[in-house]
Parts: C-alpha cells; structure tokens; sequence
C-alpha cells in the first residue's frame, strides 16, 4: 500500500512528466486524398470507404499508442482532387500547412501524383529546397518509379514489371500452345500506355513469346526498349474513347494468340464488347493490373471472361475477406488500388507506436519527420494477402501478388507464384 | 498559409490565361489556340531551366516569345476566318501542340536522374523555385507582379489609341478597314500579343505545380481561357480578374466539400451569372468598380 506521501509523489512524477515530455493528443490525425469526381471517382470512392474502415477498426482496438504510453484515436479527412494536378497540388499544400495531419495517403492518380510529389522537398534536411515536408504513404498511383521524385514520398502499391514477368513466365510453361502475341493500350492514359510499351509486351517478348506480325523494330526482353515501336505496331484507343470497332477490328486481323488489353476498366469494357461483338475473342488474354477491379466485373463480366491479370490483392487469406466485406459495406470495392489504402493505415499505426508520436499540435513538423524516418526505416510490412517487402531506397513496395481470371463473373485466382 | 499562396498562384496564372484571351477578344477574335501558346510557354521554360539550368526569368521570357513566334505564324491564317470557323481552327492548333508534346521525347540525364519530357509519361521535376529557396511568398509575388504588369499594360492600353482601334475592329471590322485601320497589323498583333501572355502563363504554371502532360492542355483549357473574359466581363480588364476569382477561388477550391455536386453547381451558377449579368461580372452592383475602373471615351 503507498502511503499518502508515495502517491504525492509519482502524482507529481507523473504529472512533471506529461508537462516535460509537451501536451499529448487525444486523436491523431491523418489526411487523404484521391479522385472522387470525374471519370475516375471510383478510385477515390473505393480508396475513402477502405481508410475509413482501417481507422475505425484501429479505434476499435483501443486506437494508436503514443509516446507516454496514452492511447489515442485515429481521424481523417478526406479530400476530391479530381484527378487533377492542380487541384492535388491544393490540397497537397493545404494539408501540409492548414491541418494538423501527420501524414497523407494518396492520391489516386499517377499523373496528379508524379504533380505533387514535385512539390515535396526532394531530399530530406536540404535547407536550400522549400518543398513540402510532410510524409506521404500513397496507395494506388501505380505508375512506375513515382516515389524516387522525394523523400518524404513512399508508396504501396504494387511492383509491375515483376509481376508481369512471373504472368508471362507462368503462361509460357502452362500454355505450350501459346505463342504470338498482339496488344493496344488508352495511349493518353500514362499509367496504361507506360506499363504496355515498356514493361508488359518486353516482358512477354523476355519469356518467348513472338509478336505476331514479326519482331518490332529494336524491341528486346529489356524493360522499356523500343517502347515508341511497340505503340506504333499497336492499335491503340484513348481513354475517352467509346467506339472501338477499328481497334477490335485489328485485334482480331492479327489473329493471334494473346492478346494484351492495357487500358483503365472504363475502355476495356467498350473494347472488349466490341472485340465478343466481332466474334475476335482471342485464345488467351492479359489485362491491366488497374482493370482487375469490380468495374469489370460490373460492366463486362461475359466479354472479360477469361483474361488473366496479375494483382496484388485478391481476397485468398481471411483478412482480404474481412477487408473486402468492409469496403462493401462503406460503400466502396477493395482492389489492387484500394486495399493498399489499409495496408496504408496499419502502417501508419505501427511507425506511430514505432517512433513515439506524441500528437502535440505544436511539434507537428517534428513528428511528421519522425514519421518519415520510421517509414524509411521500414524493410517489410503485413500485407493483406502476405509480407510486403519495401525498397528502402526508393520508397517503393515489393507486394506479393497473384494471377487472377474473370471466371462467372468474379474474379478467381487462377495461380499463386509463392506456390 | 502556404494553402492560400497555392490558390493565388493557380488565380494568377489562370489570370494571365483569361488575359490573353482577353486581348484577342477585344478585336472581335474568339481563340481557342491560347491553350497551345500556355502548352508552348510551359514546356518551352521548362525544358530551359531543367535541361539547360537557365534562370528562370530568361527562361520564362524565352518561353513567351517562342509562344508569341507561334501566335504570330498562327496570325496570319486566322486572318481568313472568323467566328466559329476560327474557334474549329484554333482548336486544331491547340490539338496538334498538345500531340506534339504528348509524343515529345527528350530526355537528359542530371545527377544520375533522366529528366526532361517523356510523352505520354509527362514532364517532371520542374522544381527551380523550390530547388532555388523560393518560399511560396515569393513565388507568389513573383507571379502577382507579372500578373499586375500585365494588367497594367492592357488597363493601359484601353485607355490609349491602340486599345480604341482593337476595340474598333472588334466592334466592326468593315468600319474600321474604311477608317483606314489595317486590320492585318492589328489581329496579327492582337495574337501575337496574346501568345506572349499566354507563354509567360504557361511558364509559371509548369514551374509552379513542377509537372506538366498533354492532360494539362485540352479543351477545357481552353474553354476556361475564354469563359474567363466572357463571364467578366469586356468592359474592362479587371472583369477577367474577377472571374477567375469566381471561378478557381470560389466554384473549385471554396466548394471542394461538396464533392460530385460542386461539377453540377458550378455549371449552374456559370448559367445564372451569365443570364442575371450577360455583360459579366464587373457589372454585379457589389463590386460598383466598374466605373473607377472604366475605359476613357476617346
């Protein structure tokens, strides 16, 4: 039993600590960002619905542990930037400088992210760059090599040209019968056009598949080689295109075996029902990782029957499952893109209780960079479907992932490379 | 406040873009090219100060007179045509600049890092102001002085000769041609003039969002360039102001919350401006500036 004396004591202890140590928060802010209007708005929609249900799980829980030992709850705001970089660039800024928000996630779109992760500072501690110095963990911009542009920007999405590599490395042993190739991507859509001329056709060519009109000019198994030639030995569409009858019409003159689909779910749909239209439904088909998403399903179940995609997330383990049902019930569908975005929130978490956040208003500056350095720090994190091994370097995300069919309308898995 | 530095400076470009397209509206002139001069002008300064180190005001002003050397050569046919054949026409223009950078290549290495335009994939690390110490104030005047110049300039201008003989020709060109205005110098001058605005509005905005793709530079682009002016208003140059206020200020920043409504209540409230106030928005009593800031009867 203390004595009355004792508990005075570590009373005053324990109160000379809070005021030595500054005022501790009693919720945690976090700040996102995506596209929720415009053609794109499903990105934003699915990715919101999926950070909500992360951070009222993590309040379930009790919420996130700070440096004394407290816990604290976990909030966020949730901001449109429509697919726009001026816009994502806005809010960027207004995140950074107007709220407390010790950390974002987003935004959804590559081109709005290669814009303002630009305006970030490009190496951490350079006194002579005025960028924005708070961290940023984004979930579903995908196109390549984005995170490298700052420090303070990391990203957890998936890694393609691995993907595809092992997609087409598992199709050559599978599908002996399989061996000429043709394809076309929304050419204006960065993410879609990159992924097709310089990472998806080398990695087919790398496994020993043919081009079905001859080998294109100065295209080989190395990533982006001859990229130009393979666009312009494609039929290609853009992405608001909605007639499609030229490009299926070549598609299906090819004659080949695979056919390599790399569009956004919006315009795989149009071409795809154009292609069932034509009767040109090839032997094997590969698609986008982007497209792996219930919006196929939605719109063009019986025409993407077949199509093989690589994704790093399709629900196989009991925590998919559980993620999956919450975006459904907020509202949303968690994909590829989306379920990133919980992964994202149980990082955050982790580095929080890692570093020893305080919460503390006045030392937010201090604890974003705490922050940052906790997410560098990081060599791998829990994913949904399995361990995510990060490149410490380039702030970038080695997922696993798997080959997923469109099969009666879902998406089932057809092959775990792991296994 | 850095937020508030970031509206300002979207306010101010956009400021210049409605400006240039100001000026060729007084000569009776409705372009959609203006969009391909600022594509111009960004890519143009960009290109110098990332690629080439070169400081970023020469940069700028190398940007905007390429852009004017474009407006200048897109001047002449434009002469030929008017109205809606016109806007067919400086759409193509537009078009085929932004094609040409949505296919431009060029990439230098700098630091171990490949920098310059990449297509499709778009034009990064723009960064001299933030590579250079700029704090967002002083990107944020830097932009304002230019925008504050140029408004000068063509507050001046409305109040001298020239601007009556612009306007004149917009009024009517038949009349002025018999008044002896040669309509050649004047148009080609009018977009000319605009080009070089339009360049120094693409240079600051490349360099301050430290990215830009041919997704930078549709249509829409170019619908807002002239919408500017129109919903302010032609009776003074200050309308134009007022309405990229309006418009990027309020309808896209100050309505963000609402989320896909804003898109529904922005076009509503364009359309009841323009049917209460079809003279634009430097006549809404409230502002009451327009005669402090109305043109000389010359």
């Amino acid at each position: 039993m203390f004595s009355k004396f004792k508990k005075l004591k570590l009373a005053t202890l324990a109160f000379a600590t809070v005021i030595a140590g500054g005022a501790v928060a009693d919720t945690i802010k976090i700040a996102g960002w995506g596209a929720k209007s415009g053609p794109l708005r499903s990105f934003g929609v699915n990715s919101e619905a999926i950070i909500k249900a992360a951070i009222d799980r993590v309040n379930e829980n009790g919420g996130v542990k700070l440096a004394d030992g407290s816990m604290a709850k976990m909030s966020y705001d949730y901001y449109d930037s429509a697919c726009n970089a001026e816009q994502g660039i806005a809010i960027a800024r207004k995140v950074a400088s107007e709220t407390n928000a010790l950390i974002g996630i987003g935004p959804t779109c590559s081109g709005v992210a290669a814009a303002s992760f630009g305006v970030f500072q490009k190496k951490v501690g350079d006194s002579s760059d005025t960028g924005l110095q708070m961290p940023l963990l984004t979930d579903t911009a995908v196109r390549n090599g984005l995170a490298k542009i700052s420090q303070w920007t990391f990203r957890n999405t998936p890694n393609e040209p691995d993907m595809y590599d092992k997609l087409f490395a598992w199709i050559a042993k599978t599908n002996p019968n399989i061996k000429t190739i043709y394809g076309g991507t929304e050419t204006n859509q960065g993410h879609s056009a990159g992924t097709y001329s310089k990472v998806i056709v080398q990695a087919a060519i790398r496994h020993g598949f043919e081009w079905v009109n001859g080998p294109i000019d100065e295209v080989s198994d190395k990533i982006g080689s001859g990229f130009k030639n393979v666009l312009s030995s494609s039929s290609n569409w853009l992405m608001e295109d909605t007639n499609f009858s030229v490009q299926a019409r070549a598609f299906k003159k090819s004659g080949a075996d695979l056919f390599i689909v790399s569009s956004h779910p919006f315009t795989t749909c149009g071409f795809l029902k154009e292609l069932s239209r034509m009767k040109g439904m090839p032997k094997m088909m590969v698609g986008l990782t982007s497209s792996s998403s219930a919006e196929v399903m939605k719109g063009c179940p019986k025409q993407a029957e077949g199509m093989i995609i690589p994704t790093s997330f399709a629900p196989i383990t009991a925590a998919a499952k559980e993620v999956a049902a919450l975006a459904a019930a907020n509202g949303g569908s968690a994909d590829l893109h989306s379920a990133a975005s919980w992964e994202n929130v149980m990082i955050i978490k982790d580095v929080i209780e890692a570093v020893g956040i305080t919460g503390d208003p006045s030392k937010v500056n201090e604890e974003r960079a705490k922050i940052r350095d906790g997410l560098e720090a990081l060599e791998t994190t829990e994913g949904l479907i399995g361990t995510v091994t990060r490149v410490q370097d380039e702030g970038e995300a080695l997922k696993p992932f798997v080959f997923v069919h469109a099969k009666n309308g879902n998406w089932e898995v057809l092959h775990d490379p792991r296994k | 406040m850095e937020y508030y530095f970031g509206i300002l400076q979207n306010i101010g470009f956009h400021t210049l873009l409605g400006l240039s397209a100001y000026l060729l509206l007084l000569t009776g002139q409705l372009s959609m090219a203006q969009v391909g001069f600022f594509a111009i002008g960004a890519y143009a300064s960009g290109i110098l100060t990332v690629i080439y180190g070169i400081n970023i005001f020469l940069a700028l002003g190398v940007g905007a007179i390429i852009a004017s050397f474009f407006a200048f050569l897109v001047g002449f046919p434009a002469l030929r045509i008017k109205g809606l054949m016109l806007v067919i026409a400086t759409i193509a223009f537009s078009e085929i600049v932004r094609l040409y950078f949505f296919n431009l290549r060029w990439l230098v290495e700098k630091d171990g890092v490949e920098v310059g335009p990449d297509g499709a994939q778009g034009f990064r690390e723009i960064r001299y102001f933030a590579a250079n110490g700029w704090e967002p104030s002083h990107i944020v005047s830097f932009i304002w002085i230019v925008v504050i110049l140029v408004l000068f300039a063509l507050w001046w201008l409305d109040r001298v000769k020239a601007g009556s003989v612009l306007r004149a020709v917009g009024e009517d060109e038949l009349a002025a041609q018999s008044s002896g205005i040669n309509l050649t110098v004047v148009k080609v001058s009018a977009m000319t003039g605009g080009g070089f605005i339009a360049g120094i509005a693409g240079g600051l905005y490349a360099h301050s969002t430290t990215y830009v793709d041919h997704n930078s530079f549709t249509i829409l682009l170019a619908t807002f360039a002239v919408a500017y002016p129109i919903l302010g208003g032609l009776k003074n140059v200050f309308g134009t102001l007022f309405a990229v206020i309006f418009i990027q200020g309020i309808l896209i920043e100050g309505l963000r919350f609402l989320g896909d409504y804003r898109n529904l209540l922005f076009g509503l409230l364009i359309i009841l401006v323009m049917n209460f106030y079809p003279k634009g928005l430097i006549n809404i009593p409230i502002f009451n500036w327009s005669k402090l800031f109305k043109r000389r009867d010359l």
